[in-house]
């Protein structure tokens, strides 16, 4: 039965060969952009072009830190971001145990809600929402300038809503919030409820539940969905562009962006390291986030 | 009885976890939305006289936008960037890696890490890789690539701007439909090609009987998430082109930003976009409906 003719074998070698020669045209377009940013990073006289470094050095990166302020934009970068992913994995670890077992009418209105939150374009929902952090803002800066007199500006550098951070966090923890919510979801689905039933029937509270059963079983799931939120929150550019001014709040796209629009001395080896820098913590992201990847898409996340 | 007010009891838990979640959706989501519609009707601007004392100026917004040809101009630009790379070009390279990733050959990871890398770079990042790329002069990579075939380079992002933010879009989101596409092509059962094989059908005739149709459902979930996000991209187009030259690359989102926070005038902007609200949404609605939400 299991006999190949030779011609078959032919076919499955040419078939082979087909597969090797896409693959690898495809993997020189995907790959060859980063070259530049990697090689240029560590060039003593980089350009704007892809070349090979005559002398290899770490200066560029030395300037990052030394000549930039690119120490407090990574710090702000991994604060801002950082936070909004613990938020999220908190909000959305309670909010999809909760969408998962409830039976109650809102549950299928909510999930149709979030899956449809999903679609709005962020740039649609950016010029009201300003609008609204701003009056939020003032109110907080009426409210704690009695108070704190001059220390009021200090406080709401961390908790304002227009060039605070609080702001930026709760902006963008709330846009990665629906696909982590289904993605939690998806994931308490998938759990057996007999360990939950069994501790109802004991009489366990709901802080007792979420200790004992919840946070235990989940961890696969939050990690799926903080690394996709995570991921998210640290490409955005939009949200920084347009709720920070202050130089002292820049995070990394920010101050990427800005390193870019010196017209007339653009430092290639500042900016492409400041690329990389900002590259990095993405990538390994993306390579933890890799196994989560298919099911997230086609559906949810199984433990 | 004593079930009952048990249930009861979880039930008001269950919404008292989640509130926190819907509060913030609300708020962050639900009522800029709303809002913008509000906005629309206003002269609403971030300075001058407007800004102080904003009034209700009824459909003017919306009057203005339908005579705008800027407006047009950007509603046909996003028409073409999403069809050129969401419909288009991610989907078309996407399912020939997907495909080609199923013969069991050697570096599949490999080939597989490589392609899902550029979904991973931030969007600025991106952006300057491939204004690197595609910069003006002799120098750059891709007029190197051309001269090499005897074409002449061209100042790539100023004469054919549309095109190479369709391909900068395209190579970045490869991986999603790749990924989408993969996990469609392997619910169909290998019983099928086997049979097909038997009954001596060809590889390509396979792909339009088989491949194809079996694949729909996941295409057309694959095509409604790519448009939607591919109508929202911002920061990628803004870092290459800012819109240019001459509003060619000039995306409704980019307008949006453009007018309400360049030209200032919140009001016009948020006519604008209640429209990419109302286009996406609608769009929406067909995702939802193809993802069959199951209780």
């Amino acid at each position: 039965m299991a006999v190949v003719s030779p011609s078959e074998t032919a076919n499955k070698s040419r078939s082979d060969l087909i597969a090797y020669a896409t693959l690898s045209l495809m993997s020189i377009f995907c790959a060859v952009p980063f070259f530049w940013v990697l090689l240029a990073s560590f060039d003593g006289n980089a350009q704007l072009f892809l070349h090979w470094p005559q002398q290899w050095t770490f200066a560029n990166y030395v300037r990052v830190f030394t000549k930039e302020d690119g120490a407090k934009w990574l710090f702000n970068s991994l604060f801002v971001v950082g936070s909004a992913t613990l938020l999220v994995m908190v909000l959305a670890g309670l909010g999809g145990y909760a969408l998962s077992r409830t039976r109650a009418w809102w549950k299928l209105p909510f999930l149709y809600a979030i899956l449809l939150i999903r679609v709005l374009p962020p740039t649609a929902l950016v010029v009201p929402l300003y609008k609204f952090l701003l009056t939020l803002n003032n109110a907080e800066a009426a409210m704690l300038r009695p108070i704190f007199g001059s220390y009021a500006r200090g406080i709401m550098r961390w908790t304002g809503f227009i060039d605070g951070y609080l702001g930026l966090i709760l902006v963008l923890a709330t846009m990665q919030l629906p696909l982590a919510l289904w993605i939690m979801k998806t994931f308490f689905d998938g759990l057996p409820r007999d360990y939950e039933e069994a501790a109802l029937m004991d009489g366990a509270t709901l802080i007792q539940r979420i200790r004992r059963v919840l946070i235990p079983l989940a961890l696969p799931g939050l990690a799926a969905a903080g690394l996709f939120a995570f991921m998210s929150a640290w490409g955005d550019f939009l949200l920084p562009l347009i709720f920070l001014s202050s130089p002292e709040l820049q995070t990394l796209p920010l101050g990427l962006f800005r390193a870019f629009l010196r017209i007339n001395e653009i430092d290639y080896g500042l900016l492409t390291a400041l690329a990389f820098i900002y590259l990095l913590p993405a990538v390994v992201a993306f390579g933890f986030a890799r196994r989560f990847l298919v099911q997230t898409f086609s559906g949810g996340v199984k433990g | 009885m004593a079930r009952n007010s048990h249930e009861k009891r979880a039930e008001r838990q269950w919404l008292l976890i989640l509130l926190p979640s819907l509060v913030l959706l609300l708020a962050f989501v639900i009522y800029p939305a709303i809002y913008s519609i509000y906005l629309s009707f206003t002269n609403e601007a971030l300075t001058g006289a407007a800004a102080l004392r904003p009034r209700f100026v009824g459909f003017r917004n919306y009057a203005r936008l339908f005579n705008d040809a800027k407006f047009w101009n950007s509603l046909f630009v996003t028409f073409v960037f999403v069809i050129g790379s969401a419909v288009i070009g991610q989907f078309v390279l996407g399912l020939i890696s997907a495909i080609a990733l199923r013969r069991p050959i050697r570096f599949r990871r490999v080939f597989s890490s490589i392609i899902l890398l550029p979904n991973a770079a931030p969007e600025v990042v991106a952006g300057f890789m491939w204004i690197s790329m595609l910069a003006g002069g002799d120098n750059a990579t891709l007029s190197r690539i051309v001269s090499f075939f005897g074409v002449t380079p061209a100042d790539w992002l100023q004469v054919f701007a549309l095109s190479m933010i369709i391909i900068v879009n395209t190579w970045r989101g490869i991986a999603t439909a790749m990924i989408l596409l993969t996990a469609g092509l392997s619910t169909i059962p290998a019983e099928i090609y086997e049979a097909a094989r038997m009954d001596g059908a060809t590889p390509s005739q396979m792909f339009r009987r088989i491949t194809l149709p079996l694949m729909m459902p996941t295409i057309l979930l694959y095509m409604l998430i790519s448009a939607v996000s591919t109508i929202a991209v911002f920061g990628l187009v803004y870092a290459l082109t800012r819109g240019g030259p001459g509003g060619a690359t000039e995306v409704v989102s980019i307008y949006i930003y453009n007018q309400s926070f360049t030209a200032f005038q919140l009001g016009y902007g948020a006519a604008v976009a209640v429209v990419a609200l109302v286009i996406s949404l609608i769009l929406g609605i067909g995702y939802v409906r193809a993802m069959k939400v199951e209780v």
